[in-house]
């Protein structure tokens, strides 16, 4: 145990410098990567040469060492993970962004859910544990009315994913957008921009509805790994924040990460509990409205 | 028939129907048998001593022969009669009551109305009416709405718009009370659309003995007709909302004929489609189904545009009165879980300003987030735990949410809610509804329309079945199921939708419950509890029973809201959210307020009284009986009339009044009830115009006028028969009688029984050689 979680905390610290080193390169070439970043994306990949594809088909998917299948379908919640192809945002053990924190974050999560609110959500079944996950033009999207994207940095969803997770969001759908540094805001918001042309993200207040569905949440007391400026955006139906609200990103924030490490106290209890927090205040929010 | 009956015995049945028989011999009985038996004993003896070449056989037949011939003369000698008591001539009076509606303007007798019918044979030249007048002191009343007296038929114009035939019966009663009255003529087509009760009025003149005789004008089946004869509709409707209305539509002559039905509101075509007229059928219910988005009274009107050759072409069109309501139903819904059935339902019913959701959400054990409530006090406490304050609501969803969350008196108080309340119930699957969640045994178990049975489940053990929704043949035609837009029909729509599933073994329904949705298990999917595999499962997705006076729908599915996410729904598809707005308005629309008011019938031709009824409750909705009550018409002219409204004694919480509409259109009626928990009001709605009624029902009711005259002692005629109707009269026994003998020994019967008896023992003997 104590060799995994070295293992683990390795991992971790090696994530985070990637991180940093990322950023600093991320800044230096933001402007020149911008536009062709899409095109790239279709390759599977960020960054361009041989570094990804060295790991794999740009255009598969990544399977994840701990994911046993998807739980059959039984009308319980279940946590839907994002996926999606290449290995952008890859991490060594956690493989590419969208696989982040899997699948204790997912794990942690749900039972906090299972704890503390009414809801039964699926927690495991055998070696399947966590939750499903799910590409973003996989009908069983639709079986899962609320979905995680974790690393939108290595998201470049292709025209039929856009395509797909616009229908998700118009018929009812709802997005958490976790864990992206402020230097992979424009990816997510090219991104996104892709998916929803006509809406634009809203910087939350912290008043919103959402924030106060379970919990009274202080957004300003959610502390983020990524450093300062840490807060929320929002993509709401025709603009209007009186409106549905489709979708929800956590800027400059990484939320999973303290579900994910909640429970081997790499992470502050205030930390993780603000997390939960706000995990939390998401699916209420997202069941109720 | 009649003509040989009274060819052979001399008289008409009817006078040996009314007369007594009796024998006129002024010799003595006993002298006579004395006599016959003198002729008789010498005739046998003389038979039975004779042999020659006849045999016993040939002697018991000749004798029997002979016998009979001989007591036939003996039978006559003493003189066998009727005794008639008949009225004395033009001392008793008759009323004769003609009938001077519209519907006898048609023309169904080879082409001459029913008026000719009366003109021709009650004329004032007319030789019934001179044999009649013979007779009698023939009064002659006119009737249609009201009746009055008339010099002859010549004064009818045939132009009301109401035949009251048992008032004007009673009223031609009342008005020669005071004289010796043999009899009450009618001559009518049995078109009654009065109000009264026949059974009241027919046992009035049985006491009084006054014989009805009733004429059938008209022909009892229509060759060539299509008729739309009634109209079931609810009289009121919340705006935006599915008008379902049952049309009863009877032809004749148009076997398997495809007509078009159309509903207009105010002239505008909101609704048509092509019936097929069944073969054979004499009538046959049509359902239609029609938006109604104009708040308001709305007159709808049901009609098949007039075919070729149609006899009667007032009768292809029916009118409703619908109240359009632009309120707002108010709707609790409890959930036990945050879950996706709640954002989805939610959002159907947000866009619908008709329709206002207030949901309680348990969001963890003790912790409740409310939303779309009026005030920070609504439901602050949790679920009601009063029935003033539950009552508040219209409609009630019940989410996934354990029995072991209220306590016994909430869910007397839940079931109260849809029984004596009237309020509608809707209670959605889950692992924790139904049987699962724990409601068998419990008190709204008895509300819901599947029967819940057993001890809660747990999770693990929680059955879990796919199903495929189809629609039943009930559910075709059902308000809440017409999903369907465009050209595509709500069974082609139901038939699209993705699957759902349930965690709610259902194997029952209450006896009484209707089933408008069933699912079954469609190919590839599963069912069965944990370890179980069924291969074939069917339960209901949407099932609804009455309970008292309110309704209880189950939906025992846990995520319709495929209906709207399912991967395969169009994105604009609209059947998730039209079919829970159209149950939500559905189960509140009936769904009564503290007053409710209502006018007897809510149409009628202008100047007819028309009854207003409320009915009066507290706050728990108990009826009161000392309220004070009160009504005010207003006139489309804005005129008012104040209507006062009396407890009506026979039922609890009901007050009545009379109000006569003087101005034609549509009356706004405002009942206020002034109770000790505050005044509380409603409204309806009263249209006074022309009607067609007289045309509704046209043929000749043969069995309601036979019915009329058997039961009052009279007789049925048609204009065939109605030759003998004067001396039927003076045969009643009613009024100045005297007693006449008809005698019947000289009946032609006799005498051909007499040539006959001898004849056959003359030929009897030819034929045995014993001539």
């Amino acid at each position: 145990m104590i060799a995994e979680a070295r293992s683990l905390q390795a991992s971790t610290r090696a994530r985070r410098a990637h991180i940093r080193l990322a950023g600093l390169a991320a800044a230096a070439l933001a402007a020149a990567l911008a536009a062709p970043c899409v095109a790239q994306a279709q390759r599977g990949g960020r960054f361009p040469g041989g570094a990804m594809r060295s790991l794999g088909d740009p255009n598969s998917f990544y399977t994840p060492p701990d994911f046993h299948g998807n739980p059959p379908y039984d009308g319980r919640f279940t946590f839907a993970r994002i996926k999606y192809r290449g290995f952008g945002r890859w991490s060594g053990r956690e493989g590419p962004g969208w696989a982040h924190d899997y699948p204790d974050a997912d794990v942690h999560f749900m039972k906090i859910v299972r704890e503390v609110t009414a809801m039964r959500p699926f927690v495991a079944a055998g070696p399947i544990v966590g939750g499903a996950i799910v590409a973003l033009d996989d009908p069983e999207l639709f079986k899962y009315p609320v979905a995680y994207l974790s690393e939108p940095g290595g998201w470049f969803p292709n025209a039929t994913e856009a395509s797909a997770l616009a229908r998700y969001l118009r018929k009812g759908g709802f997005l958490i957008i976790d864990d992206f540094p402020a230097f992979d805001w424009n990816t997510m918001e090219a991104a996104m921009t892709r998916v929803l042309p006509d809406l634009r993200p809203v910087r939350m207040t912290g008043k919103e509805p959402i924030f106060d569905s379970f919990y009274k949440a202080d957004i300003n007391r959610v502390s983020s790994e990524y450093g300062m400026n840490q807060g929320f955006y929002a993509w709401y139906e025709n603009n209007d924040p009186t409106k549905r609200l489709y979708a929800v990103a956590c800027y400059n924030n990484d939320i999973g990460e303290a579900w994910q490490w909640s429970g081997r106290g790499f992470v502050s209890v205030d930390v993780s509990n603000e997390a939960f927090k706000l995990g939390i205040n998401f699916l209420v929010y997202a069941l109720t409205h | 028939m009649g003509a040989i009956f009274e060819l052979l015995f001399k008289y008409r049945p009817a006078v040996f129907e009314q007369g007594e028989f009796a024998f006129g011999a002024p010799v003595p009985v006993m002298i006579v048998v004395v006599l016959a038996a003198a002729v008789a004993v010498p005739a046998l003896v003389t038979y039975f001593r004779v042999r020659g070449k006849s045999g016993p056989r040939d002697r018991a037949i000749l004798t029997a022969l002979r016998v009979a011939a001989l007591l036939v003369l003996v039978a006559c000698l003493f003189r066998p009669m009727l005794l008639l008591s008949e009225a004395v001539p033009r001392r008793n009076f008759i009323g004769v009551l003609l009938d001077d509606s519209r519907s006898m303007r048609i023309a169904d007798r080879n082409g001459r109305s029913r008026a000719d019918f009366v003109r021709d044979t009650l004329g004032a030249e007319s030789k019934l009416l001179a044999r009649l007048r013979e007779r009698f002191q023939v009064r002659i009343f006119r009737f249609g709405a009201s009746s009055a007296r008339a010099d002859s038929a010549g004064a009818l114009a045939f132009e009301q718009r109401d035949t009251r035939l048992v008032d004007a019966v009673d009223g031609a009663r009342q008005d020669l009370e005071a004289v010796p009255l043999s009899g009450i003529v009618v001559v009518t087509d049995g078109a009654d659309n009065s109000m009264t009760p026949v059974n009241d009025a027919l046992l009035a003149l049985r006491a009084r003995g006054v014989p009805v005789f009733t004429v059938g004008v008209g022909s009892e089946r229509f060759s060539r007709d299509i008729e739309v004869q009634r109209v079931e509709a609810p009289r009121r409707l919340l705006k935006g909302g599915t008008l379902v209305a049952d049309v009863i539509v009877r032809q004749s002559g148009f076997d398997g004929a495809t007509v078009p039905l159309i509903v207009e509101d105010n002239g505008q075509i909101v609704a048509r489609s092509d019936i097929t007229l069944q073969k054979g059928s004499d009538a046959s219910p049509v359902r239609v189904t029609a938006r109604l988005s104009q708040p308001g009274p709305r007159l709808l009107t049901f009609r098949i545009p007039l075919q070729e050759r149609e006899q009667v072409t007032e009768n292809n069109a029916q009118q409703v009165l619908v109240e359009v309501r632009n309120d707002r139903a108010k709707i609790l819904y409890i959930e036990g879980e945050p879950r996706y059935e709640v954002r989805f339902l939610r959002a159907a019913v947000q866009a619908d300003s008709n329709l206002q959701v207030v949901l309680l959400q348990r969001t963890a054990d003790g912790k409740f987030l409310r939303l779309n409530v009026d005030s920070g006090d609504e439901l602050a406490s949790g679920f009601p735990t009063t029935r003033t304050e539950l009552y508040r609501y219209r409609g009630v969803i019940l989410g996934n949410i354990e029995a072991a969350f209220f306590t016994h008196d909430q869910l007397a108080m839940l079931a109260d809610f849809v029984s004596v309340r009237g309020g509608g119930l809707v209670q959605l699957g889950g692992r924790r509804a139904f049987s699962e969640g724990g409601y068998a045994g419990t008190p709204l178990a008895d509300a819901m329309p599947v029967v819940v049975e057993g001890p809660a489940v747990p999770d693990s053990l929680t059955f879990f079945a796919d199903m495929k929704p189809a629609l039943t043949p009930a559910g075709l035609g059902h308000a809440v199921t017409q999903i369907g837009a465009g050209k595509v029909t709500a069974a082609e729509k139901w038939a699209a939708l993705p699957p759902v599933t349930s965690v709610n073994r259902i194997k029952r329904i209450k006896p009484g419950a209707v089933v408008l949705v069933a699912g079954s298990v469609p190919s590839g999917g599963r069912a069965g509890s944990p370890g179980e595999n069924m291969f074939r499962y069917e339960q209901p997705v949407v099932v609804y029973q009455r309970y008292g006076r309110g309704l209880a729908v189950a939906v025992p599915v846990q995520d319709d809201w495929q209906w709207k996410m399912g991967a395969e729904v169009a994105e604009d598809d609209a059947s998730f959210d039209t079919f829970w707005r159209q149950m939500l308005r559905w189960v509140t629309s009936d769904t009564p307020t503290r007053v409710e008011a209502r006018a007897m019938p809510d149409q009628v031709n202008p100047r007819t009284p028309i009854q207003l009824r409320a009915e009066v409750s507290d706050s728990a909705f108990e009826p009161v009986n000392s309220a004070k009550v009160s009504a005010v018409a207003i006139a489309p002219s804005g005129a008012r009339q104040d209507v006062a409204l009396d407890w009506s004694v026979d039922q609890d919480g009901e007050y009545g009044g009379t109000f006569t509409p003087s101005e034609e259109g549509v009356y706004r009626v405002r009942v206020t009830a002034a109770t000790a928990s505050g005044e509380v009001a409603d409204t309806t709605f009263v249209r006074a115009a022309p009607l067609d009624a007289e045309y509704t029902m046209a043929e000749m009711r043969r069995p309601f006028l036979q019915r009329v005259a058997d039961e009052t002692g009279g007789r049925f005629y048609t204009p065939a028969t109605v030759g003998t109707l004067p001396e039927d009269i003076a045969m009643t026994k009613r009024g100045v009688t005297v007693v006449s003998q008809k005698d019947l020994w000289d009946m032609p019967v006799i005498f051909l029984a007499l040539v006959g008896l001898i004849s056959a023992e003359w030929g009897y003997r030819k034929m045995r050689g014993l001539a």
